[in-house]
């Protein structure tokens, strides 16, 4: 039934059909794990934050972990400045991260396989960075597009190429994600096809390559998840503190 | 002093703390997010131009010359990302 590769990336309606105006919000599969993965999130850190222990156990100390490590990583890459938006870095982070090793699972859904999900996420961190610059320097954040002690006539050439860089940013982060989890998922099942084609006498080697293969899926599903985060870290740095 | 004895020993494991936290900055894990960063960042400057092409042929009615002109613009803004990534690579080693 899904030796299509490419099936487990249908999206279909759970429940009545919904219409606002003209567009389909219907609570799909995608929308469910995302419910699933954030509801994930909530309980973790409930568990975790609930009794503080001073010696933590398990749940407490994956949570305290988790919250060290983005900490960590904002004040290493946008400086103490980011601070504020610990908040959204670090549920921007947990949620792709969720997403991505829920998607894990066998029979699950991968929401961050989708490229409307990843780049809506992009567009947001890209709008709000942009605002934020803007706040913090008024026009001055267009010198962002201007570099320093470039000659007169080749001016307007560079703003445009200055332009284009700057516009790349949100495509560039929401298909580095959205590629590398389809692209994973999508070889897991082609070698998973292969094991049940070619059975039990040659189905061995596909077998040992779809073991290998997910561990190294659930190191990329971590790794883009620390990409995206760190990126946005980036992002947030160039426009908060002005500078080339 | 037991006392005293302890700050020492306090003051020896905080500077081998910070030693380590600044030796190992860069975990192997970062790197590889950094190599997987550089590949996107070519394909997306391309893509934008392409498209901002496209839209202001679409505009001006210039069908094939703005779009060709603003290809080549965002190769260059390609290989410009690439080049300032892999610079601040270097910065942080």
């Amino acid at each position: 039934m899904a030796i299509n590769p490419m099936h487990q990336f249908n999206i279909y309606r759970i429940g009545p059909e919904i219409k606002l105006g003209e567009v389909d919000i219907s609570f799909t599969n995608s929308s469910l794990f995302m419910v699933i993965s954030s509801l994930a999130i909530l309980i973790l850190f409930n568990l975790g934050t609930k009794k503080n222990y001073l010696i933590p156990n398990k749940i407490q100390l994956l949570a305290e972990l988790s919250y060290g490590f983005i900490s960590k990583m904002i004040s290493d890459t946008a400086g103490s400045k980011a601070k504020p938006y610990f908040a959204f870095i670090f549920s921007l982070f947990m949620f792709v991260l969720f997403c991505n090793m829920i998607g894990m699972i066998p029979y699950s859904f991968t929401v961050t396989s989708h490229i409307i999900v990843t780049f809506v996420l992009a567009a947001f961190i890209f709008i709000g960075v942009t605002i934020i610059g803007f706040i913090k320097h008024g026009v001055g954040y267009l010198k962002l597009f201007v570099p320093s002690g470039v000659p007169l006539v080749l001016m307007p050439l560079i703003v445009i190429i200055e332009i284009i860089s700057y516009l790349s940013r949100p495509v560039s982060l929401s298909v580095r994600l959205f590629a590398n989890m389809m692209a994973g998922h999508t070889m897991m099942k082609v070698f998973g096809g292969f094991v049940i084609s070619l059975g039990i006498v040659g189905g061995w080697l596909p077998l040992s390559f779809s073991v290998a293969l997910t561990g190294l899926e659930i190191l990329v599903a971590f790794l883009q998840a620390y990409v995206f985060a760190i990126l946005t870290c980036i992002y947030l740095n160039d426009a908060l503190n002005l500078h080339h | 002093m037991p006392k005293d004895r302890f700050k020492t020993r306090l003051e020896i494991a905080k500077n081998k703390i910070l030693k380590k936290s600044t030796v190992s900055n860069q975990s192997s894990s970062s790197k590889l997010g950094a190599a997987l960063k550089l590949s996107t960042e070519m394909v997306a400057a391309v893509v934008v131009g392409t498209i901002i092409g496209f839209i202001l042929d679409n505009w001006f009615g210039t069908k094939p010359w703005l779009i060709l002109m603003f290809f080549f613009v965002g190769v260059i803004a390609g290989i410009l990302n690439v080049v300032r990534s892999a610079k601040d690579m270097q910065y942080k080693d």
